[in-house]
């Protein structure tokens, strides 16, 4: 083989030596990693990019119409029936997120979550009270959680606390105070009842202490929610009716002013001025609970308008709701019902 | 006639290969991570985590041990058959039948002993969270095992004539229509239709009625189990699994094995 070689003669592809053509393959070697490593590095640059412009929708985000109907998901759940409950349990929670409030809408999704997590797995607990609180932003939310507890109460007969929603809804949203009285007659028979229940049900049938039942429902809702949010509105509630308290207190005074002095009070302050006072001193016009610092430096103040001793804090009485968003909310309900009443008996009258 | 001195060795050879497949011990590697990524899932509910981990617990074993028991099982007739083992075997004085029920106990021991360990992590998971462990549970768990009774048969059936891909199909197509069975049967009682309801009846006393074996969520919510409950199902499972077996024995016989 050596004697075949010439001098200064290039040599062919097989004469090279070994080194030679691995050092070459080596080169090629890496130049093929390098191209591989690029279409990587695209690869990965194409899927960042496009992935950005991909809005990160999750299922919750969607909305209703992503939310399987409860009578077919629960016949091909194929034995998964329980962790798929608690998948939608997730979704529904994630849904309210932490928002203060969910509006109608959003309401109606999370009642169709909560009507899928309880189909698949009715003898879940949580889920129908969560319901409850949420579901409140129209008539038919309030409707919908209410059979939602139905179902709650049907598997779970011994839980108080889904009668003592359900009365609530009935009494708070819906002001229909007999029914809302039965559920809370039946909640005070089971374990566990609070002691106060069977009074909360005279009240609810006396319909005259609407305050005493408001405040007994709110202390129980502080009372059983880790919610913050949830217990600051029920908590302002509390002021409402602790300010409402007042004013009745200083409607009985003025009613004995009248008697005393056979004329009415010009401002509150009459009260506890002139000769023979009816009042020593008026009760402070601020929730009791309200930090000195946040103090408005609210008065007691006659409402010509409605002839009523409000104060300057809320500007308005109590009337049943612990907010006016939920006044507003309950008498434009009441109002639709009545008149989707009228209607009914005008198409039948005709 | 089965001769357990016959089936024995068989299935105790089943069980030595089977646990030197690397497809069991993945399964078992996920179904154990899954019941132990529980936790960190029941964390995002502020409220009734342990009963999540539990659900997710036993949902895991459910679906870890019906792969185990498919992807493991369909395959080891064939395997024998593709690596002429068979043949050696069979030349003994031992028929076909038993070599049919040794392998069937084999992968049903192996499929037990993966089913042991999945509910050790799940005690564990359910021991550390303090989420309550009850009869419930060991009756819930009791139950899979006899769900994989039938399973295991429908694997080692479908192995006997078929090919380890299409027998993989076929038993997970029977496990979703078995999980499906009731809801077949009532759909047709509710038809209305004579001949329709006739036929979804028939499907149900055909088709394995899985949901029997399925208390998990009584478990979870320690709710009560009734005594026929318990009893029913593994009655069930027995002769479920005794029928399929001499079926497939059936098979097996005339089955060509060149």
């Amino acid at each position: 083989m050596r004697n075949d070689l010439k001098p200064n003669q290039p040599l062919s592809e097989a004469q090279r030596p070994d080194d030679f053509r691995s050092r070459k393959a080596i080169r090629r070697a890496w130049r093929r990693r390098g191209l591989a490593g690029l279409a990587f590095c695209c690869a990965l640059a194409l899927v960042g990019v496009v992935q950005a412009q991909i809005p990160p929708l999750t299922r919750a985000d969607r909305g209703e119409a992503f939310v399987p109907d409860p009578s077919i998901i629960e016949r091909i759940t194929l034995g998964f029936d329980a962790v798929l409950s608690d998948y939608y349990w997730l979704v529904a929670i994630q849904a309210v997120g932490g928002s203060a409030a969910v509006d109608a809408n959003a309401g109606g999704h999370v009642g169709q979550l909560i009507d899928v997590v309880t189909t698949l797995n009715p003898w879940v607990g949580h889920p129908y009270r969560f319901a409850a609180v949420w579901l409140t932003e129209s008539e038919e939310n309030v409707r919908t959680a209410n059979r939602l507890l139905e179902r709650g109460i049907n598997h779970h007969p011994e839980e108080w606390r889904n009668r003592f929603y359900l009365g609530f809804n009935l009494f708070y949203y819906l002001m229909e105070y007999e029914s809302a009285a039965e559920q809370i007659q039946a909640a005070s028979g089971l374990p566990g009842a609070p002691a106060y229940l069977p009074r909360l049900v005279a009240r609810l049938r006396s319909e005259t202490a609407e305050i005493d039942v408001a405040e007994a429902f709110l202390i129980e809702l502080v009372q059983g929610t880790d919610d913050p949010v949830l217990q600051e509105g029920y908590r302002a509630g509390l002021d409402e009716i602790e300010i409402e308290r007042k004013a009745r207190f200083l409607d009985e005074a003025r009613k004995i002013y009248r008697d005393r002095r056979g004329q009415d009070i010009a401002t509150v302050e009459s009260l506890r001025e002139g000769p023979n006072p009816v009042l020593v001193g008026l009760p402070s016009p601020e929730p009791d609970s309200l930090p000195v610092a946040l103090s408005r430096q609210s008065r007691w103040l006659l409402d010509d308008e409605q002839d009523e001793i409000v104060s300057s804090f809320y500007g308005s009485r109590y009337r049943l709701h612990f907010d006016a968003v939920s006044r507003a909310k309950a008498n434009g309900w009441a109002a639709a019902r009545q008149e989707g009443t009228l209607h009914a008996e005008e198409r039948g009258s005709l | 006639m089965i001769r357990m001195r016959h089936v024995w060795p068989i299935a105790t050879n089943t069980v030595r290969e089977a646990i030197r497949n690397k497809v069991l011990y993945a399964l078992l590697f996920f179904a154990v991570g899954v019941i132990g990524v529980a936790v960190v899932i029941a964390s995002l509910s502020y409220v009734e985590g342990q009963r999540i981990i539990q659900d997710i617990g036993l949902a895991s074993i459910r679906l870890f041990s019906l792969g185990i028991a498919v992807f493991v099982g369909v395959g080891l007739i064939h395997g024998e058959v593709e690596r002429r083992t068979i043949y050696t075997i069979l030349s003994k004085p031992l028929s076909r039948s038993e070599f049919l029920v040794g392998k069937y106990l084999g992968l049903l021991m192996t499929v037990w002993l993966q089913l042991a360990c999945m509910m050790i992590a799940f005690v564990a998971v359910s021991l550390a969270t303090g989420a309550p462990l009850s009869g419930g549970h060991v009756a819930a768990l009791g139950l899979l095992g006899m769900e994989l009774v039938v399973i295991v048969a429908l694997a080692t059936f479908f192995s006997a004539f078929t090919s380890p891909l299409l027998a993989s199909l076929f038993t997970l197509g029977i496990w979703g229509a078995g999980h499906l069975s009731r809801d077949l049967y009532a759909l047709g009682q509710q038809s209305g239709n004579e001949s329709f309801a006739g036929a979804s009846t028939w499907m149900y006393r055909l088709l394995p009625d899985l949901e029997a074996f399925n208390v998990s969520v009584q478990a979870v919510h320690g709710l009560p189990i009734a005594t026929s409950e318990l009893t029913l199902p593994i009655l069930y499972a027995v002769g479920y699994a005794v029928a399929l077996l001499i079926a497939a024995g059936w098979i097996f016989q005339g089955r060509d094995l060149k």
